[in-house]
């Protein structure tokens, strides 16, 4: 822009004539340096054009002139600027020496990386069990220790035993390896996974489904796959951390409702509604995201209830099956068996194939589009490498055993009810545990749950939220000592009087303390298997409650926390 | 081909024993690494008569040579010296499996030496075609290994090695990027605007006549639309143009070759249809560096062992009872292996990253970050809340800027100091193939005191002379690293990843880490071929002289710690595991990490030399090629494929553009492996010649033709430029 003024300029220098003669010598070579100018000035290529553009623009008003000459300083400004989020200069911005900073530099002193461990950390690591030798329902928790029963591990089915699977998986070793050395979009999608694919969303009835290599990550990634920024999602309280990582990258306006409180749901949804009419605006996307069985508590989700809700408020479901997946069900198809509901009307289908199938990795079912979209936008399934090809077959012929088997569903259940049977007695309202007839419909089994007389149980100690079909018990103290630490720490005592009175390995449910979004309270967390003898499961109830009264059951006065 | 003895770089720094008899007509040398033959590296070697014909005047190629090859010991970082000379003594275990090794290389001239051993070049393409029929199946020589050719390709020309390490005159970056004509450059934008208008005139005149193709992106029925029109524009129209060469369907092991399945595509690209067929392709696709994905060999031996004691899973959460002893094992060995006190595995590779940076930093403090980190790192720093800021990649000038700046201000709008400053990095870097520079960055973290976070997700077993990552590339302390995370999925075979550091990190992490707490655990057979994998890398020490359970002797501080990377001991290894012997002795690692060294650096010279603009750094077994032009990239994918070559190989490659890479840089990259032959890298030389004077894809200056790149393999690689 500097050869701009020069036209102008030239045109100036001759126009004054009264100048003091010692000037003269000094404007003179002012104007043949402007004419040099004017000369390179027209030599440039395209230059008339400019030159007739600036004298059309200026139309003899300077004002717009300038305008036009600012508006290009503040684009080459922006085009020159930073793109980083505060980057230098903002108001904040404190101009230093170089000396300065070197000092500010030596001065600083940053934090340790982490922090010291405290003894509640000593206690969590060193309650941590190591099983020597393969998991499943007898384990070993030293080298050369007995063999204690595993009420620890998700083995709804005994597929970690199963010998069918080991097969399988020697077999898929033999032709594929064990790695996929590669991201799906990269050739990392096997026939295999494929298979698994199409087998799973057979098995739920679904259009697709598309296979994660870890369950851990999927919903994280699934959800923010879908909502964005101005989307809403309506959550239930109750949700794991997964789902919480998921609702906080997904950046959408989050509403909770209270945890498996359907009339909340409504009020809530209704709430959305009305403000929505109020503020009008765009059309957005709106989610609900809920778990099948909660992974905090064991609680079944009332799916028809969401169902019907979510088609009137027109929501999409996120529905996180990944302990149901595999436990609920008389196939183990989970919620949807369940209750009866297709597949198809739920969205987003999550399931869990290490739960559920005891194999890796995890799912989610859906249509077509869903399904598809997550190929190419959900990080965790674009950014890292495929599933292991034993695990994809594993899981492929475990869908086949759970298919063929309706048995093994049918004997987890009844363990589960047999097990609740024995620790019913604790309970506050003992709950009606008979166990449904046979083909039973889904109301039936739910009003299981919900006993008409409520008699207060006056030796009540525990809690037991959990759906009475469900493998998964959380176990909650009725009445808790005052801090979370002396809860924890009475509850391992719960863990290890079962270890060492009767060899039976259970565990309380590991939190992350100080990052969950609600925190949970402390519990017992067993898990019941459908391959377990009856036998046994009757034993590791009535070692529980007994140990249970025995550490929980007097008033504990004052007790002190202790450290083993 | 020049027969002179050229061992490996950095051999001769080694004292220990072969004694150098048999290699009279060279310089004496002797190997750094004992317990490998080098027997066939001789010139009297029974395969010679092969390629006699092409051997050009011994004195002047082996001048040539001597000129070319620094002695790699003389570099004056004394740590790798010691390191080098350390590891030679520990390797000392086992020469008695040198048999394995046949004494034959495998033939490397195109058609000369493999028709009849006439040095004839004028053969016809036909006779070239038939030759090479079963290239990918069979090897030209006759070989005694259980793992198949297919897999794990077999090339026992020992002087096709070589070893990964950092000569310090060596610029860990070239000064300036290879930059393309400016006509390229605006041509790639106009293809873009040319493709960004038609997409929209297709989305334009496409809602209005056939608007039941849109209804995904409409909103329905009260339903807002699930994918917003603006969001999947480029999924739409750009990237389905090239849909074919993503996501291919492949079956059977990852391994040097690998078999996709056919399709064709009659809606462009919207389905595809498999026609049924199948092709295998020489694979320069998948992350399998040191060539452990295999369904043969001891490796898979031992997960199969595995599988039938353990099973295929471990079931719940690390911290409720899932945490099984094979876990504390692969731990143990993880540490060692990185040489860290302590370290913790996740089953997700991608996971690792995005459950751990939030247990490490958080509100209060910075995370400064390298702009082409990946995305599990900016997805873990989301979830962290710790503040970001980018540096420019690997310009270690503007992180030093930016530090500066951030130190002195503290936190934004209060001013208060940060918590801490914690800086990712990654060893090397997946789409550029650059390396980072590690001790220029712990020269600036002595000075400003940040920690820092290195993801060697890449170049953790594919760097470094013991294959232990970049800090072994530069000779750096690892320790001197904070935290060290890396994937298993890639030069392992396996899939998970880990994170290493100091006990008391690494202690804290397990409490605080999603992964410990909600995520599954690593399954049974990925443990056992990580610890199968890493335990021949490392090589295994025998029984006697395992270390004490307690003998905390080489955990010394930093100062008196020289990086000697020994190998495991066998008390890490699981009693049950039986690994055949070249596996135990770590002379199969070796001789992977020193075949992926020599493949590495030949490939990315040579692509240079034939006028390519390659990216990265030469010893990096990344080897991005840049394409520019998004209307080359499925022409490139499909010619690699189709060949139009004389020997018909197709190859299949992985061709990357936004938003992985910046919008114009459309690449296309090569991931080298172990278990490819020089003879692959020549046939991928050939096919990237051919494609690219098609597609005109030369855009830098071309110095040397496709057949003398491949008949001065060795000077290339032994060159220093």
């Amino acid at each position: 822009m500097s050869a701009v003024p020069s036209p102008v300029a030239t045109l100036a220098v001759p126009s004054s004539t009264e100048i003091p003669a010692p000037l003269l010598p000094l404007l003179s070579s002012l104007s043949s340096f402007f004419m040099t100018i004017q000369h390179l000035f027209n030599r440039i290529p395209g230059s008339p054009i400019i030159v007739r553009y600036i004298k059309s623009s200026y139309q003899n008003d300077p004002w717009r002139s300038l305008l036009e000459v600012l508006l290009l300083a503040f684009a080459i400004r922006t085009v020159l600027k930073g793109r980083t989020r505060g980057e230098g200069e903002g108001k904040s911005f404190i101009k230093l020496t170089d000396k300065e900073i070197d000092e500010l530099v030596d001065e600083w002193q940053p934090m340790p990386l982490v922090d010291e461990p405290s003894e509640v950390d000593n206690f969590t690591l060193q309650t941590v069990p190591t099983i020597y030798g393969p998991n499943g329902l007898k384990v070993k928790t030293s080298p050369n220790g007995k063999t204690v029963m595993n009420l620890a591990t998700p083995n709804w089915c005994g597929f970690i035993e199963s010998e069918k699977m080991k097969e399988v998986a020697i077999d898929t070793l033999k032709h594929y390896g064990v790695g996929t050395c590669g991201p799906s979009g990269f050739y990392g999608t096997i026939d295999i996974h494929q298979k698994c694919e199409a087998d799973l969303a057979n098995f739920l009835g679904t259009e697709a489904s598309i296979i994660y290599s870890q369950s851990f990550a999927l919903v994280s990634s699934v959800i923010p796959a879908f909502a964005k920024r101005g989307d809403i999602i309506v959550a239930d309280r109750g949700v794991n951390f997964g789902i919480h990582k998921g609702l906080q990258i997904s950046r959408s306006q989050i509403k909770w409702y209270a945890h498996g409180d359907m009339k909340d749901l409504e009020r809530v949804l209704q709430n959305v509604e009305r403000e929505r009419k109020r503020k009008g605006g765009k059309l957005t996307k709106k989610f609900i995201v809920a778990e099948g069985i909660f992974e905090n508590d064991g609680m079944m989700l009332d799916l028809p209830k969401v169902i019907e809700l979510k088609k009137k408020y027109k929501y999409r479901l996120i529905l996180d099956e990944c302990q149901s997946f595999g436990m609920i069900g008389a196939h183990g198809r989970g919620l949807t068996e369940h209750y009866g509901v297709p597949a198809t009307e739920v969205d987003m289908l999550l399931g869990s194939m290490s739960n559920g199938l005891a194999t890796g990795g995890g799912f989610c079912a859906g249509s077509s589009v869903v399904c598809s979209h997550q190929r190419i936008n959900s990080s965790a399934s674009v950014f890292s490498a495929s599933l292991p090809a034993m695990l994809a077959t594993t899981a492929s012929a475990a869908v086949d055993i759970l298919k063929s088997q309706p048995s093994l569903m049918a004997s987890l259940h009844s363990n589960v009810l047999l097990f609740r049977q024995q620790l019913a007695k604790l309970e506050p309202v003992i709950p009606n545990l008979t166990p449904p007839s046979p083909g039973s419909s889904a109301a039936q089994s739910d009003s299981a749950l919900m006993p008409p007389p409520p008699v207060p149980n006056k030796d009540a100690i525990i809690s037991i939220p959990s759906h009475p079909s469900s493998g998964l018990i959380h176990i909650f103290l009725l009445n808790p000592p005052e801090t979370m630490v002396e809860e924890e720490s009475l509850l391992q005592e719960v863990v290890d009087e079962v270890m060492n009175t009767s060899s039976i390995l259970i565990t309380r449910a590991r939190r992350l303390r100080g990052q969950e979004v609600f925190e949970p309270e402390p519990s017992l967390k067993i898990c019941i298997s459908g391959a377990m003898s009856k036998k046994d499961v009757e034993f590791a109830g009535k070692a529980l409650k007994a140990a249970l009264i025995k550490i929980c059951g007097s008033e504990f006065p004052s007790r002190s926390v202790t450290y083993p | 081909m020049p027969r002179t003895t050229r061992r490996s770089a950095g051999s001769a720094a080694s004292g220990s024993s072969t004694p150098p008899s048999s290699l009279s007509s060279s310089p004496p040398s002797r190997p750094l690494f004992p317990a490998i033959s080098l027997r066939s590296s001789s010139p009297s070697s029974p395969s010679k008569p092969l390629s006699s014909g092409t051997e050009p005047p011994v004195s002047a190629r082996s001048s040539l040579l001597n000129v070319l090859t620094r002695p790699h010991h003389s570099a004056p970082i004394t740590a790798v010296s010691t390191t080098t000379a350390s590891a030679g003594s520990d390797a000392s275990i086992s020469d008695e499996d040198s048999s394995f090794y046949s004494d034959q290389s495998t033939i490397s001239s195109y058609a000369s030496s493999i028709v009849s051993g006439t040095s004839s070049r004028f053969t016809s393409s036909e006779d070239i075609a038939k030759v090479y029929e079963n290239y990918l199946e069979k090897p030209f020589v006759q070989t005694k290994s259980t793992i198949k050719h297919s897999e794990f390709g077999h090339d026992n020309n020992p002087n096709w090695r070589w070893t990964s390490q950092w000569h310090t005159d060596e610029p860990i970056h070239p000064a300036e990027e290879p930059q393309p004509s400016y006509f390229v450059l605006l041509n790639t934008y106009i293809s873009y605007i040319l493709l960004i208008l038609i997409g929209h005139m297709r989305d334009f005149f496409g809602k209005r006549f056939r608007p039941a193709d849109y209804a995904h992106l409409m909103p329905q029925n009260g339903y807002a639309a699930l994918n917003s029109d603006f969001d999947s524009f480029y999924t739409r129209r750009l990237k389905q143009r090239l849909e074919d060469c993503f996501a291919r369907p492949v079956t059977g092991v990852p391994g040097r070759t690998i078999v996709c399945f056919d399709r064709t595509s009659v809606d462009q690209n919207k389905t595809f249809q498999m026609t049924g067929s199948t092709t295998r392709a020489l694979n320069v696709s998948s992350y399998n560096y040191l060539g452990f994905a295999s369904s043969t060999g001891g490796c898979a031996d031992a997960v199969e062992t595995c599988i039938k004691k353990y099973g295929v899973s471990s079931a719940g959460p690390r911290h409720d009872a899932s945490t099984l002893d094979l876990h504390v094992q692969t731990e143990n060995l993880v540490a060692k292996f990185v040489g860290m006190d302590s370290a913790m595995v996740v089953s997700m590779g991608y996971a690792t990253n995005s459950t751990t940076i939030p247990a490490l930093v958080g509100k209060g403090c910075l995370v400064i970050s390298d702009e082409f980190n990946h995305a599990s790192i900016r997805f873990g720093l989301r979830l962290s809340g710790a503040s970001l800021r980018c540096f420019k990649h690997n310009d270690m000038h503007d992180l030093e800027r930016l530090l500066r700046e951030v130190i002195s201000q503290g936190q934004p709008r209060t001013h208060r100091p940060w918590k801490k400053i914690l800086v990712i990095v990654e060893g090397l870097y997946s789409m550029e193939g650059s390396l980072v520079p590690l001790p220029i960055l712990i020269d600036l973290k002595r000075r400003y005191k940040f920690y820092l976070y290195v993801d060697e997700a890449h170049s953790i077993g594919a760097m470094g002379p013991h294959g232990r990552g970049v800090c072994d590339y530069f000779g750096v302390d690892p320790r001197e690293v904070d935290i060290l995370m890396g994937t298993f999925t890639k030069s392992f075979g396996a899939a998970g990843g880990y994170i290493a550091g100091s006990k008391a990190v690494i202690d804290r992490l397990r409490l605080r880490s999603h992964a410990t707490a909600y995520a599954e655990p690593v399954s049974p057979p990925v443990l056992t071929q990580i610890i199968a994998s890493m335990g021949s890398i490392m090589g295994v020490a025998p029984p006697l002289a395992a270390p004490a359970e307690d003998d905390r002797s080489d955990a010394m501080s930093i100062s008196s710690r020289p990086t000697a990377y020994g190998p495991a001991s066998s008390s890490i290894l699981p009693p049950w595991m039986k690994l055949p012997l070249n596996l135990l002795n770590g002379t199969e690692g070796r001789e992977r990490l020193r075949r992926l060294a020599f493949n590495s650096r030949y490939l990315s010279t040579g692509l240079r030399k034939l006028g390519f603009i390659v990216y990265g750094h030469r010893d990096s077994p990344i080897i991005p090629l840049l394409i520019y032009h998004p209307g080359k990239m499925p022409w490139f994918s499909q010619m690699m494929l189709d060949r139009i070559g004389a020997d018909k190989t197709p190859i299949v490659v992985v061709v990357v553009a936004y938003p992985a890479t910046p919008l114009i840089t459309s690449r296309v990259r090569f991931c080298l492996s172990a278990s490819h032959t020089k003879n692959d890298i020549d046939q991928i030389l050939r096919a990237s010649d051919e494609v690219g004077d098609v597609l005109g894809l030369k855009y830098g200056k071309q110095t040397m033709s496709v057949e003398e790149v491949i008949a001065n393999a060795e000077e290339l690689v032994a060159a220093n430029f």
